[in-house]
C-alpha cells in the first residue's frame, strides 16, 4: 500500500474545468472519501489518479512515483466502478483472473488468488457464473473481488453502493469499512451519499463545482464546517440556514424573525465583510417551545416526520423551514405556533457575502 | 415477438391467405428452377411444358461441378474466383469497419458528425454512376483485369452499414468496460482485443455475412472490370453460359442454383444477424 | 482519447491536433471511401464537360461545356427513359412496399414455422440478381415459359404471350421481377419497426372497443411512420440504382420500352464508348439521388435528435 497525493491537479474539458486546483494528500493505509454533489468532478479525480485521464496541469504521486502520463497499467492500482464493470462474457472466475493474466502469473498462483480472494468476499460457489446470473450484490462483491486478487498500491472506488437497494447497502458499508481495516489498505471512495464518508472514512474531502471545500474528519467537518456549502451537504437533515442581516452590533433578522447573538457570536459577526450574516444550527441545537420564551424566535408548525426514535418538525419562520428534532411523545398539529430558541454555544455564523465560516 | 391480441376470426383467415399465396409467389419460380435444371434440354424445350421431369437427370451438375471437362472447369474456376473476392471482401471489410465504428462511436473529434453521414451517403450513390471515373481509375492503377479493382469497389458498398451497425454495437458497450480492463493491466489495444472485440461479436458476424453476400452477387462492376475469361466471378460467368449456350436452359438453371446455394445456406444459418444487419440502423428508436 | 461530450473550444484546429490520433482509426475506411467514392464524383462532374473519345484516350478529350447537358435534356429519347424510370422506381417501389408491409403484418405474431417462413421469404433478396434475372427470364419464355404456357392452361389466352419482346409488356414484365427480389427487404425492415409497437397499446385499445383496422390505423401506423420513411427512401434508391435485372433481361429493350437511366447510361458508356455525354446523365442522376440523400440523412438523424444520446 502507498500513500496517493495530488498536487494542484487542473483538469479542463475545452473552456470547462472540471477538476480546479485540487491538493489533496491520502496517507498511506487511510480511507479517504470524495464527496460533493452530482457533476462536481469526483469521478474525473479519480479517473486522474487511476491515469484514465491525463491532467491538464499539476503532478500526481502514488508512494514516491511520480505517475504523470503513465498508463493505468503500470500504475498498479485497483478500481471498483460503480456498475461494476464485469466482463459480461467471462464467467465470475474469468474476471477475478483477468488483472492477474495480464499481469502473467503462473496458472496454479493465478488459481491460488482467485479463490482465496473468492473466500474471502464468499463468492466461492458463484465462480463458474456469469455476471448477468448474479444479482446485485453478488455482482457487486465479485467487483470488489477483481480489485482485491493482486495488492495494489490503492483501491480506487466509484460510487460502489449506490446501485444497491438500502439494506445491502448498510451491510455493504460495514463489510467495505471491515475490509479496510484488515488489509490497511489505501482507498479513495467517491459518492455523493455524505453519509457513506460520514460512516467510513478516516477522513472526507468535499468537492464543490470542482474545487476542494474541506478536506479533514468527518466529526471536525460535521462540526466546523468551513463554508455555508459544506454546512449545508453534510448531516441529514442538513444544518439550517437562516440569512439574515446585522441590525445592530448583536442583532441578526430579516422580515419577520431575529436572534439576539451572545457577545462572542456577535464579535464573529463583526467579521463579516457586509451586513449579511447567515445562521447555521443542526436540527438538534434548537429547543422547540410550545408558548413564547423570551429570545426564541416565532413559527409555525408546516409538517411532522415521526421516524420512531425521533420525530422531525418542520417550521415555517418567515419564508424559511428550519427543522428541528424532538421526542417522538412530543405532540404537534400542522400550524401550531411554536417558538425556537436557539444553542448559542453551537450556533454556526457564516459571512453571507463569501460564504465563508466566521 | 409477443403473443398478439386476437383479432377477428376474418382477418385470421385472411392472413393466412395472403402468407399462402406470398409463399407460393415467392417459391415457384425457384421451384421451376430446380425442376428444369434435372431436366434433359430436350425435355425442357418441350410445348405444353413437361410440368413434372419425366426422366430426372442430374447430368447438368455432374458437367458444371467435374473438372473433367470444359465446361466445368471453366465454371469452377468462376465460383473459386467468387469466393477469393467475397471473402478477401469480407475480411477486409472487418477490419476496416472495425476500428472506423469504434472511432466513430468511442471519441468526439471534430468532423465526427460530417465523416459519419458522408460514410453513410454511399449507401445513395448508384453503382453505375461510379462506373465509368473508377474504370478510367483502375486502367490508371492497372487494376483493370485484376481482382483486387473488384475487392476495393466491393469494400465500399458494404462499409457503410457495416461501419453504422458496428458503431450501433460499441455505442451499447460501456466505457467503463475498457477503463477496468485498463486498470486490471491491459493496454488500450489489449482491452479492444479482449473485452470489446468479444462483446462486439454479433455485430462482425453479421458484417461480416453481409460484405459476402454483397460480394458474392455483385454484377455490373465485375461485368466492367473483367473480361479475362479466366477471372471472372460467378454472377458475369453466368452470363457467358447463356450467350455461349443458347439453348441449354436446364444448364444455366442448374448453374443459377448452384450460384445461390452458398449465400442462401449462409444467410438460413445466420438469418438474424443479416436481418439485423439490414433492420439496425432505420429501427433504432 | 476523449470520451463523452467535449465542451466547445473556440479553435477547431487546436481541437483536431488534440484529437489527430482519433483520425487513425477512421484513415482506412475514409482513405478507401476517399479513393472509390470522392475521386469519382470529381472526375464524373469533371467529364461531364468534355466530349471524350472511344479509345478513353483521356488526353485528346475536347471541352463542350454544357453541351453534353443540352443534348441530354432536349433530346427526346430522354424524356422516354425519363419516363420509364418514374414508373418502373414508383411501381417498383410501391408494390414492394405493399407486399413487404403486408407480408410484415401477417408475420408479427407467434407461429411454428414463422422464422422458417420468414427465412424462405427472404431467399429471393439475397440470391444474386444475375440468377433471378435468368429464372425469369425463362419463366417468361416466348415458347416454352411457363408462365405463358398456364396463361393458356388456364384459358385466359390463346397462345403464349410474349411477355420480354413487347413494347406493352416488357417494363410491367421487370417490375413484378423486382417486386419478386425485393419486396422481403421491405418486410423485415417492418416487421422490426413492429417490434417497437408496445404491446399493452393494442390492448389498452382493444379494451376501448377498437377493431382490427382502428389499432392499426391509431396505434400500429403512427409507430411505423421513422421505419416506413426509411424503407421507402432505401426502395426508391434502390430501384433508381438497379440495373442487373433490366441489363440482362431485356437490355432496355426492345426499342427502348424498357430503358431505364442507369441502362441508359451504361450503354452510352461501355457500348457507344461515350462517356462525357454518360458522365453528365450521371451527374443529373446524382443530383436526384443526392436531394434524396438529404431526406435519408434526416430521416436517420431526426430519430437522434428525439432521443440524445
Ligand atoms: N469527457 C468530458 N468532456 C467534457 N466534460 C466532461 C467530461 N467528463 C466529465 N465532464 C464534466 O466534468 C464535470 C465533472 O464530471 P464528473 O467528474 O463525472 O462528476 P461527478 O462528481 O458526478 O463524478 C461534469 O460537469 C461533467 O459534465
Ligand atoms: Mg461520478
Amino acid at each position: 500500500m502507498a500513500e496517493v497525493r495530488l498536487v494542484d491537479i487542473v483538469k479542463n474539458y475545452g473552456a470547462f474545468t472540471a477538476v480546479d486546483h485540487v491538493s489533496l494528500t491520502i496517507a498511506d493505509g487511510e480511507f479517504v472519501a470524495l464527496v460533493g454533489p452530482s457533476g462536481c468532478g469526483k469521478t474525473t479525480s479519480l479517473n486522474l489518479v487511476a491515469g484514465l485521464i491525463e491532467q491538464t496541469a499539476g503532478d500526481i504521486f502514488i508512494g514516491d512515483r511520480r505517475v504523470n502520463g503513465l498508463d493505468p497499467k503500470d500504475r498498479d492500482i485497483a478500481m471498483v466502478f460503480q456498475n461494476y464493470a464485469l466482463y459480461p462474457n467471462k464467467t465470475v472466475f474469468k474476471n477475478l483472473a483477468f488483472p492477474l493474466k495480464m499481469r502473467k502469473l503462473p496458472r496454479a498462483d493465478i488459481d491460488r488468488k482467485v479463490r482465496a480472494a473468492a473466500k474471502v468476499l464468499d463468492i466461492e460457489h458463484l465462480l463458474e457464473r456469469r455476471p448477468r446470473e448474479l444479482s446485485g450484490g453478488q455482482q457487486q462483491r465479485v467487483a470488489l473481488g477483481r480489485a482485491l486478487v493482486r495488492d495494489p498500491r490503492a483501491f480506487l472506488m466509484d460510487e460502489p453502493l449506490s446501485n444497491l437497494d438500502a439494506k445491502l447497502r448498510g451491510q455493504m458499508r460495514a463489510e467495505l469499512k471491515r475490509f479496510h481495516q484488515d488489509l490497511h489498505a489505501t482507498v479513495i471512495y467517491v459518492t455523493h451519499d455524505q453519509l457513506e464518508a460520514v460512516t467510513m472514512a478516516d477522513r472526507m474531502a468535499v468537492m464543490n463545482g470542482g474545487k476542494l471545500q474541506q478536506y479533514d474528519t468527518p466529526a471536525r467537518v460535521f462540526s466546523n464546517p468551513v463554508n455555508i456549502f459544506v454546512a449545508g451537504f453534510v448531516g441529514s437533515p442538513a444544518m439550517n440556514l437562516l440569512y439574515g442581516l446585522m441590525e445592530g452590533a448583536n442583532r441578526v433578522g430579516r422580515d419577520g424573525w431575529a436572534v439576539e447573538l451572545s457577545a462572542e457570536n456577535a464579535g464573529r459577526a463583526a467579521r463579516a465583510t457586509g451586513r449579511e450574516v447567515v445562521l447555521g444550527a443542526r436540527h438538534s441545537t434548537i429547543a422547540l417551545h410550545r408558548e413564547h420564551v423570551a429570545g426564541a424566535v416565532p413559527g409555525r408548525v408546516y409538517t411532522v416526520e415521526p421516524t420512531g426514535d425521533v420525530t422531525f418538525v418542520h417550521v415555517r419562520v418567515a419564508q424559511t423551514i428550519v427543522v428541528v428534532s424532538v421526542a417522538p411523545s412530543v405532540m404537534l398539529a400542522i400550524d401550531d405556533p411554536v417558538w425556537l430558541g436557539f444553542d448559542q454555544n453551537k450556533l454556526h455564523l457564516f459571512d453571507g457575502t463569501t460564504g465563508d465560516a466566521l | 415477438m409477443r403473443a398478439r391480441v386476437h383479432g377477428d376470426r376474418g382477418w385470421g383467415i385472411a392472413r393466412v391467405v395472403f402468407l399462402a399465396l406470398l409463399t407460393l409467389f415467392t417459391l415457384l419460380p425457384m421451384v421451376w428452377m430446380l425442376l428444369t435444371s434435372m431436366k434433359t434440354q430436350f425435355a425442357a424445350s418441350q410445348y405444353p411444358p413437361e410440368w413434372w421431369p419425366r426422366n430426372v437427370t442430374f447430368e447438368q451438375y455432374f458437367i458444371l461441378l467435374s473438372p473433367a471437362n470444359e465446361t466445368g472447369r471453366e465454371f469452377l474456376r468462376y465460383m473459386f474466383n467468387s469466393l477469393w473476392v467475397s471473402f478477401a471482401t469480407t475480411v477486409l471489410s472487418v477490419m476496416v469497419a472495425v476500428p472506423a465504428a469504434y472511432a466513430f462511436s468511442r471519441f468526439r473529434f471534430p468532423g465526427r458528425n460530417l465523416l459519419f453521414y458522408s460514410v453513410l451517403l454511399r449507401n445513395m450513390f448508384p453503382a453505375v454512376v461510379f462506373l465509368m471515373p473508377l474504370f478510367i481509375l483502375m486502367r490508371w492503377l492497372h487494376l483493370v483485369n485484376t481482382e483486387l479493382s473488384l475487392i476495393l469497389t466491393y469494400l465500399t458498398f458494404g462499409l457503410p452499414l457495416s461501419i453504422w451497425l458496428l458503431k450501433g454495437f460499441y455505442d451499447n458497450i460501456p466505457a467503463q468496460l475498457e477503463q477496468a480492463a485498463r486498470i486490471d493491466g491491459a493496454t488500450r489495444f489489449q482491452a479492444f482485443i479482449q473485452i470489446v472485440m468479444p462483446l462486439s461479436s454479433p455485430g462482425i458476424i453479421a458484417t461480416a455475412i453481409y460484405s459476402f453476400i454483397l460480394a458474392w452477387n455483385e454484377y455490373v462492376y465485375a461485368l466492367t472490370f473483367l473480361n479475362d475469361k479466366s477471372k471472372l466471378t460467378l454472377p458475369v460467368g453466368l452470363q457467358r453460359f447463356f450467350t455461349e449456350y443458347t439453348t441449354n436452359w436446364p444448364g444455366l438453371m442448374a448453374a443459377s442454383f448452384i450460384t445461390s446455394v452458398p449465400v442462401v445456406v449462409l444467410f438460413l444459418v445466420l438469418q438474424k444477424y443479416f436481418v439485423r444487419a439490414l433492420t439496425e440502423g432505420a429501427v433504432k428508436a | 482519447m476523449s470520451v463523452s461530450t467535449a465542451a466547445r473550444e473556440p479553435n477547431v484546429f487546436a481541437r483536431i491536433v488534440r484529437h489527430r490520433a482519433d483520425y487513425l482509426y477512421i484513415a482506412p475506411a475514409l482513405g478507401v471511401m476517399l479513393l472509390v467514392i470522392g475521386y469519382p464524383i470529381y472526375d464524373t462532374i469533371y467529364l461531364s464537360f468534355f466530349n471524350t473519345p472511344p479509345s478513353l484516350a483521356m488526353a485528346d478529350k475536347i471541352f463542350v461545356g454544357t453541351d453534353n447537358y443540352v443534348r441530354i435534356l432536349t433530346s427526346e429519347a430522354f424524356l422516354d427513359v425519363t419516363i420509364n424510370t418514374l414508373i418502373w422506381t414508383a411501381f417498383s417501389t410501391f408494390f414492394a412496399f405493399a407486399l413487404g408491409l403486408g407480408a410484415a403484418l401477417a408475420l408479427d405474431r407467434q407461429f411454428v414455422g414463422r422464422g422458417l417462413l420468414r427465412g424462405i421469404l427472404l431467399i429471393p433478396y439475397v440470391i444474386s440478381a444475375v440468377a433471378a434475372a435468368y429464372i425469369w427470364r425463362w419463366l417468361y419464355h416466348s415458347d416454352f415459359g411457363v408462365i405463358g404456357a398456364l396463361a393458356v392452361a388456364s384459358g385466359i389466352t390463346d397462345r403464349p404471350i410474349n411477355f420480354l419482346d413487347n413494347v406493352d409488356t416488357s417494363l410491367p414484365s421487370l417490375i413484378v421481377v423486382n417486386v419478386w427480389k425485393e419486396f422481403s427487404f421491405a418486410m423485415i425492415m417492418m416487421l422490426a419497426g413492429l417490434q417497437t409497437v408496445p404491446e399493452q397499446l393494442h390492448r389498452a385499445a382493444q379494451v376501448d372497443g377498437a377493431g382490427v383496422f382502428q389499432r392499426f390505423w391509431h396505434i400500429t401506423m403512427p409507430h411505423l411512420k421513422g421505419v416506413t420513411l426509411v424503407t421507402v427512401l432505401l426502395l426508391l434508391v434502390a430501384n433508381l440504382n438497379s440495373f442487373t435485372i433490366p441489363w440482362i433481361m431485356t437490355a432496355g429493350g426492345p426499342a427502348g420500352s424498357s430503358d431505364i437511366w442507369i441502362t441508359a447510361i451504361y450503354q452510352l458508356a461501355f457500348e457507344r464508348i461515350r462517356f462525357g455525354v454518360a458522365s453528365a446523365y450521371s451527374v443529373i442522376l446524382f443530383v436526384v439521388m443526392m436531394s434524396m440523400g438529404y431526406f435519408y440523412v434526416r430521416a436517420l438523424t431526426g430519430k437522434d435528435e428525439a432521443t440524445p444520446g
